[in-house]
C-alpha cells in the first residue's frame, strides 16, 4: 500500500472552454492522500467542471489529470474500470437508481465488482449504511421516500461500497438543515480521520469550511488564487475571497437584530 | 512464524486462544478469506468451545479494510465468540481505528428490513383492485375535464389560445408525414393482399370496394388512433409528469391559475380537433397507395380506380370512420393527461406511467372500435 503523503489527485495545466468562455485556463491542483480538500469559488469557476474533468466524466480541453496515478484522459479502458473501483463519488442530488430500493443502491457495485459472499452481503450492506449514518431498516425504503438529508446519505453509503481510496462529493450539505449539515460534517471528518479516505468536496457551506476542511483551494479567474489553511485563504488579498469569508463575519455578531438595523441604516 | 501467505491462523497460550492475521485484508479478497474462516474445513469451522478465539493478534497484519473487519467479527459471532469482549493485540493503529469502527457498528448490521412478501392470491387481489381505482379515476378525470371542457366553452375567453395553438402544431401538424407514411403502405398492402385473391376470379375491379371501405370505416380510423396513442398520449403523460415532479404544477396552483383548464383542455382539444383530420389525411394517403399498387399489379388505372371509388364507397362509410376518431382522441388524451398528473415524486413513475398511458389507449382504442363495430351493427349502418 502507498503511504501517506503521496499525489493521489494530480490536475496539471487544465484549459476548459466552453464556447468562448474560458472556465479553466492552465489549472494545477496536487491533493495528497489523506487529506480533506474544500474546493470553493464562485458561480461559474469550474468548481463542479473540475470535479467531473477528475472523474472522467468531461475531457478538458488541455492538461492532464491523473487520478490514483492513472491518466483519466489517455488511459486503456481496463486502467480506468480498475481506478473507477478505487474512488467513490456523491453526487449533488444523490443519484440513486429509482428503480432500486437503498440496500439494492448500495448493493450495486457489491455485486458488480466483488465477490462478496452472499450470506455476509446484507450485512456488509447495513455496515455501509450505519457508515454514512443511517440506520439499517432504512434499507428497505425507495429513493422516493426519503428526504433530502437521507438521499445524501443513502448516497453516500453507495459511495462508499467499494472501500474507496478516494471520495468525491459535490455540496454535500446544500439544501440540508443546519444540524444534519454539521452532522454530515462530522461524518465526513470521521471517514477521514478513522479510515483514512481522502476527501474532495465542493462546497459554499462556510462551517463546513472552517470546522473540518484542513485545506481549501479557492478557484477563480481560471486559476487556482488561493490554496491552504481557512486562515492562510482569509488573510489573501483577493475582493471575491474577503467578501466570501466576511459575508460570515457580518452574519456572525448579529446576536441583537434591532442593533444591526441601526447600524445597517447608518 | 509470520508467514506472509497465510492470512489467519489460531495460537493457544497458557489457554488464552489467539487469532492471527497476515497479509491484506481488503474487500477484494473476500471471498478466499471467507472459504479460509468459514468454508469447508476452515479455520473457525466446528471449533469445541475452548478453543474459540479471545483475542485476535494484528502484528502481521498488513492491511485491512472495514469489510473484511466485518466478514472477521461475522465469521467470529458465528463460531461462538463474543464481538464486544474480543481483545485485539499489536494492532497497528490505523487497522484499530478500522476495527473498532466495525465493532462499534456490528450489532446493528444484523438488522434485516421487515420485507413484505405477498402471496400470489393476494397479489392478484392488490392488482385488481389497482385496476379498480385507475378505471375509476379515469372516469373522475373524464367527468372533471368535461366540466372544465363546457366552462370553457360557456366562456370562451378563458380558453388558452397561445397553448391550444401549441399543441394543435405538436399533436396534428407535426404527425402528418407518419400517419401519411404508414397509411399509405396499409394502402398498399390491401390492395396487393386483396388483388391476390381478385386476380383469381378476374375480379380485380372489386379491389377498390374492399379496400375503399376498409381503408375509410375501419383501417384509417384504427390505425391513425392508435399512432396517435403512441405519439401523444406518451407526449402528454412525458409532459406532465415532468411538470409535476418538476413542481410547476404546485407552482400553477399557486398562482391561483387552474391546472385542468392551462393543461389538460388544450390538450384535449387539441387531439379532439386534430385526429378526424389527420384520419382525413389517412385516408388519402390509404386510398393513394392502394391507387399506386392497383395500378402497378392489377391494371387498374387511376381514372378506373377513381370512378369506381364513386361508385363502390357509399358516403356514410367514410362519415362513420371520421365519426369515431374524436371519441378515440378524447379518450386517448383523457389517459395521456390523468397518467401524467397521477406519476409520483420519482423519476422511475414517470416511464412507468408513460409505458401505460401507450399500453391502455391502445386498449381503449381497439374496445371503442370493437363496440363501434356491435353498435353499428345493430343500427344495420
Amino acid at each position: 500500500m502507498s503511504g501517506e503523503g503521496d499525489a493521489v489527485i494530480e490536475v496539471d495545466g487544465v484549459v476548459t472552454r466552453f464556447g468562448t468562455q474560458t472556465v479553466h485556463d492552465g489549472l494545477s491542483l496536487q491533493v495528497r492522500r489523506g487529506e480533506l480538500v474544500a474546493l470553493i469559488g464562485g458561480s461559474g469557476s469550474g468548481k463542479s467542471v473540475l470535479l467531473r474533468e477528475i472523474l472522467g466524466l468531461q475531457r478538458p480541453n488541455a492538461g492532464s489529470v491523473r487520478l490514483l496515478g492513472t491518466d483519466m484522459w489517455n488511459s486503456s479502458d481496463e486502467a480506468l474500470a480498475a481506478t473507477r473501483k478505487r474512488f467513490g463519488m456523491m453526487f449533488q442530488e444523490g443519484a440513486l437508481f429509482s428503480s432500486l430500493d437503498v440496500a439494492g443502491n448500495v448493493a450495486t457495485p457489491l455485486l458488480e465488482h466483488t465477490d462478496t459472499p452472499p450470506k455476509l452481503l446484507p450485512r456488509l450492506v447495513n455496515l455501509r449504511l450505519t457508515l454514512a449514518g443511517l440506520s439499517a431498516d432504512v434499507g428497505a425504503k425507495m429513493p422516493a421516500q426519503l428526504s433530502g438529508g437521507m438521499k445524501k446519505r443513502a448516497a453516500l453509503a453507495r459511495a462508499l461500497a467499494l472501500e474507496p481510496e478516494v471520495l468525491f462529493l459535490d455540496e454535500p450539505t446544500s439544501g440540508l438543515d443546519p444540524i444534519t449539515a454539521r452532522a454530515f460534517d462530522q461524518l465526513l471528518a470521521f471517514l477521514n480521520r478513522d479510515l483514512g479516505l481522502t476527501v474532495l468536496l465542493v462546497t459554499h457551506d462556510l462551517d463546513t469550511l472552517l470546522s473540518i476542511a484542513r485545506r481549501i483551494v479557492v478557484l477563480g479567474r481560471g486559476t487556482v488564487i488561493a490554496d491552504g489553511t481557512a486562515d492562510e485563504v482569509m488573510a489573501v488579498e483577493d475582493p471575491w475571497i474577503q467578501s466570501y469569508f466576511s459575508s460570515r463575519h457580518t452574519v456572525t455578531p448579529a446576536t441583537d437584530p434591532g442593533r444591526t438595523a441601526q447600524a445597517d441604516g447608518a | 512464524m509470520a508467514d506472509a501467505q497465510r492470512s489467519c491462523w489460531i495460537e493457544e497460550h497458557d489457554g488464552q486462544v489467539t487469532l492471527h492475521l497476515g497479509g491484506a485484508w481488503r474487500l477484494g479478497a473476500l471471498r478466499e478469506l471467507s472459504q479460509q474462516l468459514v468454508g469447508p474445513g476452515g479455520l473457525l469451522q466446528a471449533l469445541p468451545a475452548q478453543r474459540v478465539p479471545s483475542a485476535i493478534d494484528g502484528t502481521a497484519l498488513q492491511d485491512i479494510d472495514t469489510a473484511a473487519a466485518l466478514l472477521l467479527l461475522d465469521s467470529l459471532a458465528a463460531a461462538g465468540s463474543d464481538p464486544a469482549t474480543l481483545a485485539l493485540r499489536h494492532f497497528d493503529p490505523r487497522h484499530g481505528r478500522v476495527f473498532e469502527v466495525v465493532r462499534g457498528r456490528f450489532a446493528e448490521t444484523a438488522v434485516q428490513a421487515p420485507r413484505h412478501k405477498l402471496t400470489p392470491i393476494a397479489r392478484v387481489g392488490q392488482i385488481s383492485a389497482g385496476v379498480g381505482t385507475l378505471l375509476l379515476g379515469h372516469v373522475e378525470f373524464l367527468g372533471r375535464t368535461l366540466v372544465e371542457l363546457s366552462r370553457v366553452l360557456l366562456r370562451p375567453h378563458t380558453l388558452r389560445v397561445h397553448e391550444l395553438f401549441a399543441q394543435l402544431s405538436q399533436v396534428g401538424v407535426n404527425a402528418i408525414p407518419v400517419v401519411a407514411l404508414v397509411t399509405f403502405l396499409i394502402g398498399v398492402v390491401m390492395a396487393y393482399m386483396l388483388g391476390l385473391q381478385a386476380e383469381k376470379y378476374g375480379a380485380n375491379i372489386f379491389v377498390v370496394d374492399g379496400v375503399a371501405l376498409g381503408i375509410t370505416r375501419e383501417f384509417s380510423p384504427l390505425i391513425v388512433a392508435t399512432i396517435m396513442a403512441g405519439r401523444s398520449g406518451a407526449a402528454f403523460t412525458a409532459q406532465l409528469g415532468t411538470m409535476k415532479l418538476t413542481e410547476e404544477i404546485d407552482a400553477i396552483r399557486t398562482l391561483g391559475l387552474s391546472a385542468p383548464q392551462v393543461l389538460v383542455v388544450p390538450r384535449v382539444l387539441a387531439l379532439v380537433l386534430t385526429l378526424p383530420l389527420l384520419v382525413f389525411v389517412g385516408n388519402v394517403a390509404g386510398l393513394a397507395g392502394a391507387m399506386v399498387m392497383s395500378n402497378l399489379t392489377l391494371d387498374i388505372t387511376p381514372q378506373t380506380f377513381m370512378e369506381r371509388l364513386h361508385v363502390a364507397l357509399a358516403p356514410r362509410h367514410y362519415v362513420i370512420g371520421l365519426g369515431k376518431s374524436p371519441v378515440f382522441a378524447l379518450f386517448i388524451a383523457i389517459i395521456g393527461c390523468r397518467m401524467g398528473l397521477s406519476v409520483s415524486r420519482d423519476t422511475r413513475s414517470i416511464g412507468i406511467n408513460t409505458t401505460s398511458t401507450v399500453v391502455q389507449g391502445i386498449v381503449a382504442v381497439i374496445l371503442l372500435d370493437a363496440m363501434f363495430a356491435v353498435i353499428f351493427q345493430e343500427l344495420d349502418l
